[in-house]
């Protein structure tokens, strides 16, 4: 194991009280929807100048890593995603809270997670400076795909009307583009009103599309928000080392896949959980249960999302890329201390870097039992309090957290409106997820398409441009086997049982 | 009724205390002040502020509290700023070209004249980068492969409008070439995508040159004189092309703010600025200083506007 | 929401097609919003994104029309409030909007209390009556400090009290 002379180094007493105290405020500004984490680490920001460089990391890192698994709680438990990283396990999660098995959702995340978090973590301490390529192999076209390979989740997501939800997908890629245009820098859709320049905030409408519709249907019966079947007792841990051992391939792709999504700078948690969802539905036995509480879809999120934070590291720590949205905060608190990233930093400040890499296994372990004790106290209180209290304090905390993301009340008023929407439309079919989808990937595959279209006319081969290049090719063959992969799978299942019938 | 009046009459009183500490600003700053970046974290913007940071609570024993304010390119920050409190502890960022280009593309809810600046602290020059490895040694061999290859020399850059946009527009004209400017979000993504060889040179500022030295090559920076970092690139005007650019940033306050604490910020401003230390990290991350303080500011912006608005003109970027 | 497909036998998805021509509405205006950008890379892509939506609102109206039973619109659930649910969106709506100048301590307060009152089904013992008002009250002033002294965020302090 390379540097493994740093492991005391950060085995400190410090170190440990960091990861420890990181990873718990980690967990809990997580779960809060609209805290991402983002936030988290720059609010610490000015406290790390005092600080050794590998000592601010570990406690950065342990915060980033506790916030990604704390936003599975809000998503399983009140289908909202705390960070946008959790969104497809609120497809699952939430299914399985609503038929009582929230606490096994909780500690299945949380195995999973760590899970996920370890596997990052090796890959950043081993194969760091080869695995940084990848994060430049991708241009524009790339991401373009790969944008488009996350919309073909629609597919599965739209609950036997495929045609809604294209126009839902549809409808949230046109949201997407309110406002003024990232790379064009046109205003676009805001009809002179300045409440729309800055765009649909997406942790926003996540939250308005995702929460609000439940607390809407939440108020008008007096049914218990979760059914109880059981009295809450224990982790239900042993049950869910079972299943997590059952799908452990399940685990260990999708934490790959987090790894190698969260090396892209273009990507980042929220399209590791999607891609990784994705993959697990289809290389799946039990496909068609996807969507309707499958403990393999939380896990397959849940160890993606995770895995980014190893795999973002990568390209922060070695090109001074920052991978995943926290990465660039991290990354601009390692300047302002004088550390410069690079391959360099890798045999020159070991010290600073293993110190943190072993640090940040450190914490991912740590979030084991943090995370179990800190879930299981989550469920009981979802769970316990009575409805006139669940309501208005979810209420508040969608109004307070939105409000906090850009510190702008007209992003509460359209997280609110879009609620409304997102209620009504749900009511007429359509759900909200491809509208999620086409909201968050639209942006995505707008840029890759502009830039790529604006190369490839420059240079004249537009064609070998979009159709050329062997990564792009790939992911059009995944594109293709995840839209055709039902009919195929359907007729082969026809042909052996037409053979086992003979 | 009688506790009515007593409670007025407690309101009045707490009401005119507050005023009366609220004009004495002869301590100012005597409370932390809170920061506005109309960015997200991590970008230059909030990098740079995060370097005065520590030198503000140093020489004015009072914490500087960043917060951002994200949205449509900044536009969504200034545009709220003369709504804030104007007391001298709400403080936001600034940046040319955005204020000047913005406001003239569509209405985004303010003018530049509405932006009260106390001072432009400093500059990010433009610079042409290469890769490290890029079959392009000097200015002239980008040239010459530009007057071969018209429209197909591929450069990235940050955003339309912005100072990389207008930088290849004004040098295209002055050099009389035509390249192709393809515009990513964001500095960090323009210069992986010139490291990954998705374009073959970047419009980029010299701080690229700073973060990932030895990876790329600056061919030439657009200062007056050579950045203390880089003694060894050129100068545009050196190479004959009469171009001095960049994304300058500053300070400002919302109108409201009573002139004795703007002239009291910009004195600060100033005192952070001539500090060594500052300096010293400052320009080891690529920056330039900059020192425009109160009574300059609108003659600088005004300046600096005809430059701007030209180009962004012949750009197509203003109607 | 809960669908049931016995429910919707036969049952045209009125519902689905009057979202559907809502929606052809929103690609036409902007697609009109379109016409006034100059750049290419600025419209190049919501026009693409409206052009397919009007596509797919029109099939899935044509697939009506022909085939009604295929509609699969929601029930609306057997006793629900629909009163509590205006209630509550009106509730959040109002106190935000008010924030600006109530400032977040109330506005909270305010926003808290009324949710609190129309999410309330059990009856309002004397208990009750003290005590769930003062945990909202600690919550939205906990709440308060979390964000405003340890997360730095500017929560506004409301322009009646300054």
């Amino acid at each position: 194991m390379p540097g493994i002379e740093y492991l005391l180094e950060a085995l400190t007493l410090t170190n440990i009280m960091l990861a420890l105290g990181g990873v718990i405020a980690g967990t809990i500004i997580g779960s809060l929807p609209g805290l991402t984490a983002t936030m988290a680490v720059a609010v610490l920001v000015p406290i790390t100048f005092s600080m050794p460089p590998a000592s601010a990391l570990i406690l950065m890192g342990a915060i980033y890593t506790g916030a990604i698994y704390g936003g599975a709680y809000a998503a399983i438990l009140l289908n909202t995603p705390g960070t946008p990283s959790a969104i497809a396990t609120t497809f699952d999660g939430f299914p399985m809270a609503k038929r009582g098995d929230g606490d096994l959702a909780v500690t299945l995340a949380c195995l999973a997670s760590v899970t996920g978090g370890l596997v990052g973590a090796a890959f950043l301490l081993g194969l760091a400076p080869p695995l940084a390529e990848v994060a430049l192999a991708f241009g524009p076209v790339e991401y373009f795909w790969l944008a488009i390979f996350g919309l073909t989740l629609i597919s599965a997501l739209s609950e036997g009307n495929l045609l809604k939800g294209l126009i839902g997908a549809c409808f949230g890629l046109l949201l997407s583009s309110i406002g003024v245009a990232e790379i064009s820098a046109d205003v676009r859709f805001t009809f002179g009103s300045q409440v729309l320049l800055g765009g649909i905030e997406t942790v926003s409408a996540l939250i308005g599309l995702y929460c609000i519709p439940v607390l809407i249907d939440l108020v008008a019966t007096p049914d218990r928000h979760l059914k109880v079947t059981h009295q809450p007792k224990g982790f239900r841990l042993l049950e869910s080392l079972r299943i997590s051992w059952k799908y452990k391939f399940n685990l260990i792709r999708s934490s790959v896949i987090g790894t190698l999504v969260g090396i892209l700078p273009g990507a980042g948690g929220s399209i590791a959980g999607l891609v990784a969802y994705s993959e697990a539905r289809r290389a799946s036995k039990r496909t068609e249960h996807f969507g309707t509480g499958e403990p393999e879809g939380v896990q397959a999120t849940e160890s993606a999302n995770n895995a980014t934070v190893g795999g973002g590291f990568i390209p922060t720590l070695v090109l001074g890329i920052p991978g995943t949205p926290p990465d660039a905060v991290i990354l601009g608190a390692l300047l302002i201390q004088g550390v410069r990233t690079g391959p360099n930093l890798f045999t020159q400040e070991g010290s600073i870097v293993y110190t943190f890499i072993y640090g940040l296994f450190l914490a991912t372990v740590l979030m084991l039992p943090t995370g179990l004790v800190i879930g299981r106290y989550a469920y009981k209180t979802i769970v316990t309090v009575p409805k006139a209290m669940l309501v208005p304090t979810v209420a508040f905390m969608t109004i307070i957290g939105t409000y906090s993301i850009r510190n702008s009340i007209s992003d509460v008023i359209i997280m609110i409106t879009l609620g409304v929407i997102g209620w009504v439309l749900n009511r007429m079919g359509y759900s909200p997820s491809p509208i999620v989808l086409g909201l968050i990937l639209g942006r995505i595959a707008e840029q890759g398409f502009v830039q790529a279209w604006t190369i490839g006319a420059a240079t004249e081969e537009l064609f070998s441009m979009f159709f050329g290049r062997p990564i792009s090719l790939a992911i059009i063959a995944f594109i293709g086997l995840s839209l055709f992969y039902p009919l195929i799978r359907a007729r082969w299942i026809g042909r052996r049982r037409k053979v086992s019938a003979d | 009724m009688k506790l009515m009046r007593l409670a007025a009459l407690a309101a009045v009183l707490i009401l005119s205390t507050s005023m009366v500490l609220a004009m004495g600003h002869g301590s100012y700053p005597d409370k932390p002040v809170n920061y506005i970046i109309p960015f997200g974290p991590g970008g230059e913007s909030d990098i740079t502020a995060r370097h005065q940071q520590p030198f503000f609570k140093k020489m004015f024993n009072e914490d500087l509290v960043i917060s951002y304010k994200p949205g449509g390119g900044g536009a969504v920050g200034w545009s709220q700023l003369n709504g804030m409190k104007g007391d001298g502890y709400t403080i936001m960022g600034i940046n040319l070209p955005h204020i000047i280009v913005k406001p003239r593309q569509k209405d985004v809810g303010f003018a530049t004249e509405d932006i009260a600046g106390v001072y432009m602290f400093h500059y990010t020059p433009d610079a042409l980068v290469v890769t490290a490895d890029s079959p392009f040694k000097t200015l002239q061999d980008v040239i010459d492969y530009a007057k071969e290859n018209p429209g197909k020399l591929t450069l990235s850059g940050s955003g339309k409008g912005t100072a990389n946009h207008l930088a290849q527009i004004r040098f295209d004209q002055m050099a009389g070439v035509k390249t192709t400017y393809v515009a990513f979000k964001g500095t960090g993504k323009a210069v992986t995508a010139l490291l990954g060889s998705q374009v073959k040179a970047e419009w980029g500022y010299t701080s690229v040159g700073a973060k990932h030295e030895g990876k790329v090559r600056l061919l030439a920076v657009a200062m007056e004189k050579r950045h203390p970092k880089f003694p060894d690139v050129p100068t545009f005007k050196e190479l004959g092309f009469d171009l001095v650019s960049g994304a300058y940033r500053g300070i400002a306050v919302p109108k409201s703010t009573p002139e004795p604490i703007r002239a009291k910020l910009s004195e600060q401003i100033a005192q952070i600025n001539a500090d060594p230390e500052f300096r010293r990290r400052m320009e080891n991350d690529g920056m330039a200083l900059l020192d425009v303080d109160y009574k300059d500011y609108k003659g600088f912006i005004d300046a600096q506007a005809k430059v701007y608005i030209e180009a962004a003109t012949e750009a197509g970027v203003i109607r | 929401m809960q669908t049931d497909p016995k429910a919707n036998v036969a049952r045209r998805d009125v519902g689905g097609m009057v979202t559907a021509a809502v929606f052809i509405l929103v690609a036409v205006i902007a697609l009109w919003d379109t016409t006034r950008m100059v750049d290419s890379d600025s419209f190049v892509f919501p026009r693409t994104v409206a052009i397919a939506m009007i596509a797919f609102c029109v099939l899935l109206i044509a697939w009506n029309l022909i085939r009604p039973e295929s509609g699969n619109g929601g029930v609306p659930a057997p006793g629900a409030s629909t009163v509590r649910r205006v209630c509550l969106v009106a509730a959040m709506l109002v106190s935000t909007a008010l924030m600006p100048w109530l400032g977040f301590i109330a506005s909270g307060l305010m926003a808290f209390l009324s949710i609190m009152v129309i999410a309330m089904y059990d009856p309002w013992t004397r208990f009750r009556k003290l005590v769930y008002p003062l945990v909202c009250t600690a919550f939205v002033v906990g709440f308060y400090f979390l964000f405003a002294e340890l997360l730095l965020v500017p929560l506004p302090v409301g322009s009646l009290f300054e």
